[in-house]
């Protein structure tokens, strides 16, 4: 079954296709979507994106960015910024999801083949073990979700979880700053009824959702930047390292701050958010 | 020499096991344990036992065949009619039970393999993709067929501690699909629409009967200690595995799943059980580097070939 044809692009499978590899990443979904994207990207958001030369071109990479806009489109935008500008030698990051979204129709079944995999460290460390370049965004629900109010202050990073994945599977850290996600849906307020309801992390209220049914899902136009940061190498450290709680922690809040800074940068060179 | 006691031995598996082992000139003396007669070339190697698991007097209808490997493959997964929730209930873990404290009376044993099921770990949507053995009872319980495999592999660790001569490993196989099964998964790959859930494309893995029966001889000669996942090391979504079956699936929206599903099952069509209905929604997959490298067992055939081999097998039937 497909879905009918869009003028200029192609149609979007329904059932996997024979590419698909045992996490579900179906290869020939993700070119189907990426029409998609690209309009997202090149049109709605006017995405710019720095830095891609400085991810490793081989091997595994644990690329660590800040979450925000309620609806994570930020790991989709990476994708895309990395694919437009590596061309042949792309090579696809798999990104970690909030396991609340694979309990949803379809969508769990998009995002995972377009790579996404419940956010469990098991998940991640495999991936980085296999050489793949993984996403991870520490930050979670708390993100994602924060009000409009707090933009561009980042979370706390959970526990340091990604450093101690980094370590185990010997990967360097690409911190990377997203500028532009956290005025997409500006989160006004929340109606924690409702999300107790549905079981979902939380449900918000933006200037236009619910109050404009489905098209309030609609992301506003701002302006993005993305910025990919020098990678952390730890090969240095000894193997035990990933124990040392004082260590990782010390090293999570390192590449927090600087995340930080490259956000407060971006916006500085952005220039307003909706120009 | 080895003197093998089955249980089990007049299921499908169980006597593939005993016909495989008998195969095999090392082996001294095929015990073959069920109340019902086993389909087996009689031989003065093979004796049938016809013992319940839950009788008393099970360690005296054992202790004079001098066993040194005890195969337990006598548990049910599902209900059947004649066959209730309850009675499986009794025979999983009761019966386990019976049968490890006959297994403290015999003096030469040194090896004891279970059928244990990837069960254990439940289909969720926030799994792990690659559950590995350490992960069990991560999740809460939720149908009957769990607590009953959960228990059964607590009993094993019990009499694992007391006799420590003895190697107790637990085969935890994922969904296992062959041509002359019958389970709940092959029921619905051989009716002509598949209900699926609207909105989910699992990733399931599988092992092959003939891997799965392998893989319970490599664990006779392994004699690993603790549960090892069995399955093939690919998994693929439930909509690839449908097509190459050339199935209708009938995508049902979540809440009307189950009621439909109950109606169906009076129209005659095969009942499903929670298990199969959550697998069907969620999936599972399973690590399988314990079983590769512990066990030192590969299956021959990968999820997408037992799913050829199956989709093959029905054709013909269908010819």
């Amino acid at each position: 079954m497909r879905l009918p044809r869009l003028p200029g692009w192609g149609p979007i499978p329904l059932a996997a296709g024979p590419r698909e590899d045992r996490w579900g990443y179906d290869p020939d979904f993700a070119e189907s979507v990426q029409p998609w994207l690209d309009f997202m990207y090149r049109r709605w958001w006017r995405v710019t994106t720095t830095g891609v030369q400085r991810l490793p071109a081989e091997g595994p990479a644990l690329i660590v960015a800040n979450h925000a806009g309620v609806v994570p489109w930020d790991a989709s935008m990476m994708a895309t910024g990395i694919r437009r500008a590596e061309g042949p030698a792309y090579r696809h990051p798999r990104f970690l999801v909030l396991d609340w979204a694979f309990s949803l129709p379809w969508a769990s079944v998009g995002i995972r083949r377009f790579g996404g995999v419940p956010a469990s460290p098991h998940n991640a460390l495999a991936l980085l073990q296999e050489g793949h370049r993984v996403m991870v965004f520490p930050e979670g629900a708390k993100g994602v979700g924060k009000p409009y109010s707090r933009r561009y202050q980042l979370e706390r990073f959970g526990r340091g979880g990604f450093v101690e994945l980094a370590l185990r599977a010997g990967a360097p850290i690409v911190p990377c700053a997203v500028v532009g996600s956290e005025e997409i849906y500006p989160k006004l307020g929340e109606l924690p009824f409702v999300a107790r309801l549905t079981g979902a992390p939380y449900f918000p209220v933006t200037p236009t959702f619910p109050l404009l049914g489905p098209f309030g899902a609609i992301p506003l136009p701002s302006r993005w930047r993305i910025e990919f940061d020098d990678p952390i190498d730890l090969t240095g450290l000894p193997p035990d390292a990933a124990e040392d709680r004082a260590q990782v922690f010390e090293l999570a809040e390192d590449v927090r701050r600087r995340i930080q800074a490259k956000v407060y940068a971006n916006l500085v060179e952005r220039e307003g958010a909706f120009r | 020499m080895r003197r093998i006691i089955i249980t089990g031995a007049a299921n499908r598996l169980g006597s593939v096991l005993a016909q495989d082992l008998l195969a095999d000139p090392a082996v001294e003396l095929v015990a073959a344990l069920d109340t019902r007669a086993p389909d087996l070339p009689a031989g003065d190697r093979l004796v049938h036992i016809d013992a319940d698991l839950r009788s008393p007097d099970l360690a005296r209808a054992l202790i004079g065949l001098r066993a040194d490997a005890l195969v337990h493959t006598d548990v049910l997964q599902f209900p059947e009619p004649g066959r209730s929730a309850r009675t499986l209930h009794d025979t999983n873990v009761v019966g386990t039970l019976g049968l490890l404290a006959a297994a403290e009376a015999l003096p030469e044993l040194r090896t004891l393999v279970v059928r244990g099921s990837a069960a254990i770990y439940g289909s969720e949507p926030n799994a792990p993709a690659f559950f590995t053995e350490d992960m069990a009872r991560r999740f809460v319980l939720r149908t009957r067929w769990q607590r009953d495999v959960s228990e059964s592999e607590k009993l094993v660790e019990a009499f694992a501690r007391r006799r420590p001569a003895v190697a107790c490993t637990t085969l935890r196989f994922q969904p296992i699909l062959g041509r002359t099964l019958d389970t709940p998964i092959m029921r619905l790959l051989r009716s002509p629409i598949v209900p699926t859930w609207l909105g989910f494309d699992p990733m399931v893995q599988v092992v092959h009967g003939d891997d799965a029966v392998a893989a319970m001889i490599a664990a006779l000669d392994a004699g690993v200690r603790g549960p090892v996942n069995v399955a093939a090391r690919d998994t693929i979504s439930l909509s690839r595995v449908l097509r190459r079956l050339g199935k209708t699936s009938l995508p049902l929206a979540p809440g009307l799943f189950g009621p439909l599903l109950g109606a169906g099952a009076r129209l005659g069509l095969p009942r499903m059980d929670e298990d199969t209905a959550r697998f069907l929604r969620y999936g599972r997959g399973v690590d399988t580097t314990r079983m590769e490298q512990e066990l030192r067992f590969a299956p021959v055939l990968s999820t997408l070939g037992t799913i050829e081999l199956v989709a093959m097998a029905i054709e013909e039937a269908a010819a």
